[in-house]
């Protein structure tokens, strides 16, 4: 009887165990992007200057998008990373930032103390962002040549990271 | 009734046990689109509306209805419609936009899981590896009652006459 209990108990653990295995491969934390692979969402969007940039212009180059806030911590620590790495890439790469959920006076402000690495794009209610799926900020979206996504990074990018990666779309 | 004859009964016991048990893992495992996969380079834009476009309170209802079926993304368990984070209101614009444009609420669900993922739906869809939510309960309760039953039944008499040597073992 021993035996068939164990056997039964083996039989209706073994799914669980699988399906617990299988997570283990992932971060709890990560969502994996469904874009990656596909087109990017096309957006049009203005400047804090009131110039439009759209997604399609910059065809056949890699793009990083970067959505990000002023009051979003990561984000702060972030921007020189993307700073340097925009002056390694220029010509090359363009890099473009998204505000999200901020205000242009703010992003003005911010601008004005830390400097700026590229256009900083306002997303009228997040829409660009929902179309980008975005959970919250930072999150850093790479565009290759051909307008496909790369990669989705979640949370704060790091250099050497986004070295690889840019290098990997070069 | 003796020992030889107790065995049939108790494998078909372990075979009502474990057959759906094996379907449930065979279907969860192997079934097309058990991991939530796409062809790459799958347009992601929007196809035309289906439905005819929303307003008034007809729009109300449903801009509530789909909101509650999506899964506010920086909140824990809570409704894009329940939520009251500023990322939940900006999605049921969204939802109120696609939705008085002529949208369904399954167009506008699928088009925010084109972005988000499956992860947007507050309910798994019945398919895939997703059966095993919808099922295992079911089936650890099927268990359960079964294991229950024999258990609990009431003894033959026949089985104290003639016990079989594992009863008769001493514990």
């Amino acid at each position: 009887m021993n035996r068939k209990v164990l056997f039964v108990g083996l039989i209706l653990v073994a799914p669980l165990l699988v399906m617990l295995a299988s997570g283990l491969r992932h971060d709890p934390r990560e969502v994996i992007s469904p874009l990656i692979g596909r087109p990017a969402p096309e957006f049009a969007l203005l400047d804090l200057e009131g110039r439009r940039l759209s997604l399609a212009d910059l065809r056949g180059q890699p793009v990083v998008v970067n959505f990000w806030a002023t009051w979003c911590q990561p984000c702060a620590a972030e921007n020189p990373i993307f700073a340097a790495l925009a002056r390694r890439y220029a010509g090359r790469v363009r890099f473009i930032s998204v505000i999200y959920q901020d205000t242009p006076q703010a992003i003005r402000a911010y601008e004005r103390q830390r400097g700026s690495w590229g256009p900083a794009l306002v997303d009228p209610d997040s829409r660009t962002a929902i179309q980008f799926g975005v959970y919250g900020v930072p999150e850093t979206f790479l565009i290759d040549a051909q307008g496909l996504v790369h990669e989705k990074v979640t949370g704060m990018v790091s250099f050497d990271g986004l070295t690889r990666s840019l290098e990997a779309m070069l | 009734m003796n020992a030889a004859s107790k065995r049939p009964r108790g494998a078909s016991i372990l075979q009502a046990i474990c057959a759906p048990m094996a379907l449930v893992a065979f279907v969860a495992l192997f079934a097309p689109g058990a991991i939530v996969a796409q062809a790459p380079g799958a347009p992601a834009q929007d196809p035309a509306p289906l439905g005819p476009p929303l307003s008034g309170a007809a729009l109300d209802r449903a801009t509530e209805e789909v909101a509650s079926l999506m899964r506010c993304p920086v909140c824990q368990g809570l409704s894009v419609a329940d939520s009251p984070s500023s990322s939940a209101v900006d999605l049921k614009a969204e939802v109120r936009r696609q939705l008085a444009a002529g949208f369904t609420g399954d167009q506008v669900i699928a088009s925010f899981e084109r972005a988000y993922g499956e992860f947007i739906r507050l309910e798994p869809k019945a398919e895939g590896f997703n059966w095993m939510v919808w099922l295992m309960p079911m089936l650890a309760f099927a268990v359960g009652a079964i294991l229950i039953y024999f258990r609990l039944r009431p003894q033959r008499p026949v089985a104290r006459t003639l016990p079989s040597q594992e009863d008769a073992k001493p514990s």
